[in-house]
C-alpha cells in the first residue's frame, strides 16, 4: 500500500513536470514575452483550423525537434556528447523528490505526507543535486569540440560554482529560524501567515532568489549562453532531441527553484489565515473526515501549485526585463555582495535568535 | 525640418539608490508586468469601448502593411496603356546594373519607337534593388514595385521573363509620381 | 535487499574506481572518479548516514571534482599511449601484482578468528544531522575549528597567488 501511494506521487510530479509544465512552458515564456513586448506571440500552429491561442506550438515544436537530424559534430567524444543532455535533465528532476507540495493527511485512517521521500538533510540533498547539475554544461562544451562551447562552459561552471556557495549561505538563515533542515518541517512552521519566510528572512529571500537564477543560468546570468558573444555557449553544437532536452533541463530548474522559494519563503501549501485544522473542521462538519482530508488535500496541492506558477511568472518576467550581466559583474555580485551579506544575513539572525 | 543634434546628459555616477540596483529592478519589472497585465485583459476595453488594442502585430499574409512611395521592392516592366511596354531595349539599365543581373536582347518593330526589347531578363536572384535602372531608364520604363515576395523553390523560376516582369501603368501611378518628383530636382 | 544494493554500489565503486586508473582519456577517468564519489555516497546512506552522503556528493562530486575535470580540460591532454613494455617494468609490475595478490589472500585469514565489534548501541537519530553537528561543535569542537583555519590560510593563500603581480625582465 506505502508503495502505491509512494509511486502515486512520483507519477504525479514526474507527470506534472516532465508532461504539464516543461512543455507548456516553452508556450508561456513565448507569449508572455510576446503580451509584456505589445505583441501578439505564437498562434498559427493549428489543428483543424483551431489554433487554442497558440497551445500547439509546443507539440508542433516538439514533432520538429524529434525528426530532425541529430548531429554530432567531426572530433567531438560521441559518448560524452549523447549523455550530456541526460546529466543537465536528471538533476533538477530528482530535485523535486524532497519538495513538499502538501501537508499531512489522515485517510482511511492512514497517514498521508505529501512529499516524495521526506529526507533528515531535506535542502542539503537538493544542494548536492544542483552541484552535480554544473556536469552536464561542462561535459556537452568539452565533448562538442568547439572553442565555443568550451568558453560556454568554463562561464557556466565558474557562475555555478560561485552561486552555489552563495545559495548555500542564504538558506542557512532559514534553516536557523524554523530549526530543521527538513522541507516539511519548515513548511509546517509557516502555517501562521506572519510567519512566513519572506516576513522573518527578507534579505535571504532576495538573495536566494538571485543566486537560484544564477544557477539557472537564465537571463540577468546568461553568460554561459550570452548569444552575442559566444553564439550559444555549451549547447551550440546540438540539436534536435538533445538541444530540447537542455531546454526542457531549463524549465525544470524553472519549477523547482519555484518550488524551493514557495515552501521556503512564502508559506509552502498553507492558505494565508486560514490554518489547516480550521479547513478540516470545516469541511468535516458538512462531508464527514475523510472528504474533509481529501478535499483540504486538493486545495493544499492546488494552494502550492498556484504559488509555484506564480514564481514561475516571476521568474520569466525578470528573464524578458532585465539585462544580461557582464561576466566580471556577475563574479562581483556572487563573491562580494551576496557572499558577505548572507554571513551577516546569518550573523544577525543568529543574533535576533539569541535574544529572543 | 531642420536636423540638430540632441544632446543627452549622461549622469556620470548612479545614485546609491540606483546602486542598490534591486529597487530599480521592482520599478522594471513594474513596468513590463504592467504591459503584460494590460494586453493579457487587454481585450476587455476592447470590446466595451472599442478602444485600439496596443498590440502593434500584423497577421502578415492576410493583412499587409502599407509601404511608402519611396520603398524599392522588385523592379518591373511598365506596360503602357497601349497595351505595349514602354521600354526601347536602349540597354541603358543592363550597363547600369551593378549586379549584372539584367539582359536585354533588342529587336526592331513597326512601332513609332522602332526597337523593343525581344527578351528581357532580370535575375532577381542577384538583384540587389538598389534602383539604378529606374533612375537611369529615359522613358521611365522600368520602375521597383512594391513587390517583395520573391523567395521561391528554384533558381530557374527566380530569373524573370519578360512576361513575369510586366505591369500595367495604372498599378504603378503612384511610384511614377514619386520618381517624378525625386528626379526633377536634379533637371535631367 | 540492502545486501543486494551494498553489492551493486560496491561492485559499481570498485569498478568506476579500476576504470579512473586504467581509463586512457582523462576526462573519462575523472568523470569516473565523479561515479566512484556517487555510489560512495550510495554506501553511506546505507550506512544510515544521510548527511555523510550528501555532504560527500556536494563536496567532493560536486566542487572538488569540477576543478579536477575543468583543470584536464582546459589543458586539452589527448589520451596516452601505453609506454613500451620493457622487461624490467614487466619484471616489476609481475612482483606487485604478487605482492597485492598475497595481500588479498591474507586479508580474511586475519578476520577469520576475531569478532568484529557490531554497532550495536546505534540510536534512532543515528546520522542525522542534529547528531553530527552536536557531535561536531561539542566532541570535536577543536578539530573542527583547526581545519577551519588551515582552510582559511589556504583560501588567503590562493588569493594572494592569485592577486601575485609578475614581474617581466
Amino acid at each position: 500500500m506505502n508503495l502505491i501511494i509512494d509511486l502515486t506521487k512520483i507519477l504525479f510530479i514526474f507527470t506534472l513536470t516532465m508532461g504539464v509544465f516543461a512543455p507548456i512552458l516553452g508556450w508561456v515564456e513565448r507569449k508572455q514575452s510576446a503580451l509584456m513586448q505589445d505583441r501578439i506571440g505564437a498562434n498559427r500552429a493549428d489543428i483543424f483550423g483551431f489554433t487554442l491561442i497558440g497551445l500547439f506550438h509546443p507539440l508542433a515544436d516538439a514533432i520538429k525537434l524529434i525528426t530532425k537530424e541529430d548531429f554530432i559534430p567531426q572530433g567531438a567524444n560521441k559518448i560524452m556528447h549523447t549523455i550530456a543532455p541526460f546529466i543537465s535533465l536528471v538533476p533538477p528532476l530528482i530535485a523535486f523528490a524532497v519538495i513538499p507540495f502538501g501537508g499531512e493527511y489522515i485517510i482511511n485512517g492512514r497517514k498521508i505526507s505529501l512529499v516524495i521521500a521526506d529526507l533528515d538533510v531535506g535542502l542539503l540533498y537538493i544542494f548536492a543535486f544542483a552541484s552535480l547539475a554544473i556536469y552536464g554544461p561542462v561535459i556537452a562544451g568539452w565533448a562538442s569540440n568547439n572553442n565555443w562551447s568550451l568558453l560556454g562552459a568554463l562561464r557556466a561552471s565558474a557562475q555555478m560554482i560561485s552561486y552555489e556557495v552563495a545559495m548555500g549561505l542564504t538558506v542557512i538563515g532559514v534553516f536557523m529560524v524554523y530549526g530543521s533542515l527538513k522541507l516539511t518541517e519548515i513548511g509546517a512552521g509557516q502555517e501562521e501567515f506572519f510567519k512566513w519566510g519572506i516576513f522573518l528572512q527578507p534579505l535571504g529571500f532576495f538573495m536566494f532568489l538571485t543566486s537560484a537564477l544564477a544557477e539557472n543560468k537564465r537571463i540577468p546570468f546568461d553568460v554561459a549562453e550570452g548569444e552575442s558573444e559566444i553564439v550559444a555557449g555549451y549547447f551550440l553544437e546540438y540539436s534536435g532531441m538533445k538541444f530540447i532536452m537542455f531546454y526542457m533541463a531549463e524549465y525544470i530548474e524553472i519549477i523547482t527553484i519555484s518550488g524551493i522559494v514557495t515552501t521556503l519563503f512564502f508559506g509552502g501549501w498553507h492558505i494565508p489565515f486560514i490554518s489547516t485544522n480550521a479547513l478540516i473542521s470545516f469541511f468535516s462538519l458538512l462531508l464527514g473526515d475523510t472528504l474533509a482530508n481529501i478535499i483540504t488535500m486538493i486545495i493544499h496541492i492546488g494552494v502550492f501549485f498556484t504559488k509555484v506558477i506564480f514564481f514561475i511568472w516571476l521568474q520569466m518576467t525578470i528573464r524578458w526585463t532585465v539585462p544580461r550581466f557582464r561576466y566580471d559583474q556577475i563574479m562581483k555580485l556572487g563573491w562580494k555582495i551576496l557572499l558577505p551579506l548572507s554571513l551577516l544575513n546569518i550573523l544577525v539572525t543568529g543574533i535576533v535568535i539569541l535574544l529572543t | 525640418m531642420a536636423i540638430g543634434i540632441l544632446k543627452i546628459k549622461r549622469k556620470g555616477k548612479m545614485t546609491f539608490w540606483e546602486r542598490i540596483y534591486i529597487p530599480e529592478i521592482l520599478r522594471g519589472i513594474a513596468i513590463t508586468s504592467c504591459h503584460f497585465f494590460i494586453n493579457l485583459l487587454g481585450f476587455i476595453p476592447h470590446i466595451l469601448f472599442n478602444n485600439e488594442r496596443k498590440i502593434f502585430t500584423l497577421y502578415y499574409p492576410e493583412e499587409r502593411v502599407k509601404y511608402p512611395d519611396a520603398y524599392r521592392g522588385r523592379p518591373v516592366l511598365v506596360l503602357g496603356d497601349n497595351g505595349v511596354e514602354k521600354c526601347v531595349a536602349c540597354g541603358l539599365c543592363e550597363k547600369m546594373c551593378p549586379a549584372l543581373c539584367i539582359s536585354i536582347q533588342p529587336g526592331e518593330t513597326k512601332l513609332s519607337k522602332e526597337r523593343y526589347p525581344e527578351g528581357f531578363t532580370i535575375d532577381q536572384a542577384r538583384c540587389i534593388v538598389c534602383g539604378f535602372c529606374e533612375e537611369v531608364c529615359p522613358k521611365e520604363a522600368i520602375l521597383m514595385s512594391q513587390d517583395i515576395e520573391i523567395a521561391n523553390y528554384n533558381r530557374k523560376e527566380i530569373l524573370y521573363k519578360k512576361e513575369d516582369l510586366l505591369v500595367p501603368e495604372k498599378d504603378l501611378r503612384m511610384r511614377q509620381g514619386f520618381v517624378r518628383g525625386a528626379f526633377a530636382r536634379w533637371k535631367y | 535487499m540492502e545486501i543486494l544494493a551494498f553489492y551493486i554500489l560496491g561492485v559499481g565503486a570498485v569498478v568506476t574506481a579500476i576504470v579512473t586508473v586504467i581509463h586512457r582519456n582523462p576526462v573519462a577517468s575523472a568523470l569516473h572518479l565523479i561515479l566512484t564519489m556517487v555510489f560512495l555516497a550510495g554506501i553511506f546512506v546505507l550506512l544510515n548516514a544521510h548527511f555523510m552522503a550528501v555532504i560527500q556528493i556536494m563536496v567532493y562530486a560536486g566542487a572538488i571534482m569540477v576543478l579536477f575535470v575543468f583543470v584536464i580540460m582546459l589543458l586539452n591532454l589527448q589520451g596516452e599511449k601505453w609506454p613500451p613494455m620493457t622487461w624490467k617494468k614487466l619484471l616489476v609490475s609481475f612482483i606487485g601484482i604478487l605482492l597485492v595478490g598475497y595481500c588479498v589472500i591474507k586479508i580474511p585469514g586475519i578476520f577469520k578468528g576475531s569478532i568484529l565489534p557490531m554497532a550495536t548501541q546505534v540510536t534512532e537519530d543515528f546520522g542525522t544531522t542534529k547528531v553530527v553537528g552536536r557531535r561536531l561543535f561539542t566532541d570535536f569542537l577543536l578539530p573542527f575549528e583547526v581545519t577551519s583555519i588551515l582552510l582559511l590560510s589556504a583560501i588567503i593563500g590562493a588569493v594572494i597567488l592569485a592577486k601575485m603581480k609578475i614581474n617581466k625582465g
